[in-house]
């Protein structure tokens, strides 16, 4: 289940959506607009709704309410093309996400809106929602313990035609959102798969973009859903950096080793002990297995932060003890980071379906954790309605418009490669490596000012990227009390 | 009428003629954008800059990924202070001092004290101080959540309650700072630049005998009155113009989307603003023409009228100062008028009712004054200041 959503660290810290004002959502005005306070943005912002046919064929037909905010411009005495910020997953509400947005593009808001729209099946825009885990339970469940009883049950709540929900419906309400709001261009930041939702809109409207950023690319020609290879790439770079960093290979000087080992142990049976649970303070039980470990483990190489306490995690779960890893899936227990129900909706019909069993068996040949980032498709996938994306949708993007494409060098699930493939077909195109990065570099690196910058200049090629040279080398906690 | 645009005419001549002196009379307006100005940047650096800060550090050596960490939050070491800075830190003298087993308690757990040793009666030394405080708190955190993490505590544990500020204000309000400065100007604007213009064509032509040859001719003193009214708040108006168009004009020297802010005036806003203060104008000439009437000389008219225009112009800054404001200040000249422009700045809806209750009372006064004088000037008292 761990996917292409980027974990924010921050969101350890905060929640979400807290209130948005009463609106007035009038059935016979399609869009409205209210002022409302979003997240822990201090300053009140816009939140909107807009109504669109759940399927455009049939305009008159059943309409979805489409939720988004407006970050609105501080200082709007000069009029710019806004950014429409594009969320990852598939299934993360770009809404949800307001303080952290906030934070991040605050140099872009300075001059420009920011829009954030939950897409079609997430947060307040009709969100398909599955609750797989029991709450309580992420400590003693194992990966595999799904029930397809449950899967069922959980699709067969969906309300509406769930076909509907798909990346190409989700771009025609973001292009409707950008022409109720009067805007003749838009300027797209997308990350993760986000990027694939960027990418898609290049495609559908081109003449509605005058910038794009694609921040981790999953480019049309590289199916999403196969992350062995990437997971494993990512965890050797991290061996390897650890390695050249002298405390960290003084302390961990096996740590390879120490990782299969770990991995042979809890394949062979797994670890079951008793714990106090990590928030409510009573007794509970961890039980792990090698899919939970390593997929803890892949969890924590998305963000430079929780690749720091890798190394630390693995060699302490050698030694036997497994509370730092604990500590670890205590960071988002009971949050929910994406909307699963669009999320298997969109990858199990648009990438899935196009994966052969050689690729699948090339992808599962890696030293990390073989095929267990295939297994919630294998689990989930036959039990969601079935659609597929036209044609078109799996050509090569080639708009001519100015492009910035971010990679992370270290990046699990979007390895620069995959950035390589969109740089190749669009024309106006630049991409960056961001060497001592993981996933989504933006959002944690001096990227954003980048971002700033090519929204004003629009030539991706003449860009000031030497802040990126300023990124510290990777570094890794080697004790449990800190270091000096 | 004719009679009448003959006096305005003269009025005017006369207030036209000495260009230094209307200059100068004007020159609160260009002064008052400088003032806004320079507020909004002093305060701007005090809230956003963080300029570099050098400490005199003993054990540096000890604490390798502490000293990163400040250096992150642009607090450095003394020995990297440049040359031309030195004086100024060697004086403010901020020193920490390390422990020698700092990594070694750090390892084992144990409780870590860092001295930090200051002139705390010195004031520069405050903001330094406070932003190293926090930086090691900050730094201290993070490790101790690290530290409970790594052993198996839900960190989230460590904020159980946390307070989320809502602001209620429109989000297109101005900076309060800037609007606040603003109003009160455009009232001392009303005032100030009227102010040598009402006192010279009142006192200043009694003692030219200008006044009295006047009076001789066949003209109601009504008119001559209302000339003299008209031309000491054209200038008053002027100032206040320029202030607008000057503040609008030079506010974009300033970032204030630093600080999360912005201030734009558009046409629409100036025009009200103006319309909103054209009253005011005439209110103070008319008070000013008043009093300087009842002097008894130019020299006295001068510290009178000066101190007298004080009263009013301080009306708008109290104002904002007050916390609880009684209904009836809406109505009242001035007062009414800078709560006005207050609602303006804030982008909230504009109580029309207290805008036109306001102009009403304040147009009324003005009148009152204006007949009143034009019946004293009937009087032999105070054309030879006699009374």
């Amino acid at each position: 289940m761990k996917t292409m959503w980027k974990i924010i660290w921050k969101k350890v810290f905060t929640l979400g959506l807290l209130s948005i004002s009463v609106m007035s959502w009038a059935n016979d005005h399609k869009l409205t607009l209210e002022n409302c306070h979003l997240g822990e943005i201090r300053s009140q912002v816009k939140c909107g709704k807009l109504e669109v046919p759940e399927n455009y064929q049939k305009p008159n037909g059943d309409k979805i309410a489409v939720n988004f905010a407006v970050l609105p411009a501080i200082d709007d005495s000069e009029y710019k093309a806004p950014l429409m910020f594009l969320a990852g997953g598939p299934g993360q509400a770009a809404v949800e996400l307001a303080t952290v947005l906030n934070r991040v593009f605050s140099e872009v808001r300075k001059t420009r809106d920011i829009i954030l729209v939950d897409q079609r099946g997430t947060g307040k825009s009709s969100a398909l929602s599955c609750e797989f885990e029991a709450v309580d339970s992420v400590y003693s469940t194992l990966s595999d313990a799904l029930d397809p009883q449950e899967v069922k049950d959980c699709v067969s709540q969906f309300k509406g035609d769930v076909t509907q929900y798909n990346s190409e419906n989700a771009i025609r309400d973001f292009d409707a959102i950008r022409a109720a709001l009067g805007h003749e261009k838009l300027n797209i930041y997308g990350g993760s798969y986000g990027t694939r939702a960027g990418l898609v809109f290049m495609r559908m409207f081109p003449d509605s973009l005058e910038t794009v950023i694609l921040d981790s690319v999953g480019p049309i020609e590289v199916p999403i859903g196969l992350f062995g290879q990437s997971g494993a790439r990512s965890f050797n770079l991290l061996l390897e950096n650890c390695k050249k960093s002298a405390p960290c290979h003084k302390a961990f000087p096996n740590l390879a080793q120490e990782f299969q080992a770990v991995k042979a142990r809890l394949t062979k049976e797994p670890v079951s002990i008793d714990i106090l649970h990590p928030r409510l303070g009573t007794p509970t039980k961890l039980v792990i297995d090698n899919i939970k470990f390593t997929g803890n483990l892949r969890f924590q190489l998305y963000g430079m932060e929780g690749r720091s306490m890798v190394p630390l995690v693995i060699h302490q779960a050698f030694l036997g003890n497994y509370q730092p890893l604990t500590g670890l899936m205590a960071r988002t227990e009971g949050e929910q980071l994406v909307y699963t129900g669009l999320l298997f909706n969109i990858i199990c019909n648009e990438d899935i379906p196009r994966l052969s069993v050689a690729d699948k068996a090339a992808d599962a040949n890696n030293n990390f954790d073989g095929k267990d980032s295939h297994l919630a498709w294998e689990l989930v996938c036959p039990f969601f309605p079935e659609y597929r994306p036209s044609e078109d949708f799996y050509q090569s993007v080639t708009a001519d418009i100015p492009t910035l494409i971010l990679s992370g060098n270290l990046d699990p699930v979007t390895p620069p490669s995959n950035g390589e493939f969109s740089a190749k077909t669009l024309p106006n195109s630049h991409h960056i490596i961001v060497e001592n990065a993981s996933h989504t570099v933006a959002m944690s690196t001096c990227a954003s000012d980048i971002v700033n910058e090519f929204l004003t200049s629009k030539d991706p090629k003449a860009l000031d990227e030497s802040c990126l040279k300023d990124i510290p080398q990777e570094s890794f906690m080697t004790s449990v009390n800190g270091i000096q | 009428m004719i009679q009448f645009k003959a006096l305005l005419l003269k009025e005017y001549r006369e207030t036209f003629r000495d260009k230094r002196a209307l200059m100068v009379a004007l020159g609160f307006a260009f002064f008052a954008p400088i003032m806004i100005m320079g507020m909004a940047k002093i305060m701007i650096e005090k809230l956003v800059d963080e300029p570099p800060v050098y400490v005199k550090f003993t054990g540096a050596e000890f604490a390798p990924k502490l000293m990163l960490h400040l250096a992150d939050n642009n607090l450095l070491n003394f020995v990297d202070v440049p040359e031309d800075e030195k004086t100024t830190w060697e004086k403010r003298n901020i020193a920490i001092e390390i422990p020698a087993d700092y990594a070694k308690n750090m390892a084992e757990g144990k409780p870590i004290k860092l001295h930090l040793q200051a002139d705390f009666t010195d004031k520069a030394v405050k903001p330094p101080v406070r932003r190293i405080n926090s930086a090691i708190r900050e730094f201290s955190l993070s490790i101790g959540y690290k530290r409970l993490l790594l052993r198996g505590v839900d960190v989230r544990l460590l904020n159980p309650v946390k307070l989320v500020e809502q602001d209620t204000a429109e989000p297109n309000a101005t900076f309060i700072l800037i609007s606040m400065m603003l109003g009160i100007y455009l009232m001392l604007a009303a005032f100030m630049s009227g102010l040598s213009v009402a006192i010279d064509s009142s006192a200043g032509e009694r003692e030219r005998n200008v006044l009295e040859m006047l009076l001789c001719q066949p003209v109601s003193t009504l008119k001559i009155v209302l000339a003299k009214l008209i031309g000491a708040s054209t200038i008053a108006f002027i100032g206040v113009v320029l202030v607008l168009v000057l503040t609008s004009l030079s506010v974009g020297f300033v970032d204030l989307t630093k600080i999360g802010a912005t201030f734009s005036l558009d046409m629409s806003t100036a025009i009200f603003l103006m319309l909103l203060l054209l009253p005011i104008c005439f209110l103070a000439s008319a008070c000013q023409l008043f009093v300087a009437f009842q002097t008894k000389s130019f020299k006295e008219a001068q510290s009178t009228v000066g101190m007298l225009i004080g009263i009013p112009a301080f009306i708008p800054f109290v104002v904002s100062m007050m916390d609880d404001r009684p209904e009836w200040l809406d109505w009242l000249p001035i007062s009414g008028q800078s709560l006005i422009i207050e609602s303006v700045f804030k982008g909230v809806d504009v109580n029309w009712l207290a805008v036109f209750a306001t102009s009403g009372v304040t147009i009324a006064i003005t009148a009152a004054l204006v007949l009143a004088l034009a019946k004293k000037l009937k009087s032999e008292k105070v054309v030879m200041a006699l009374s």
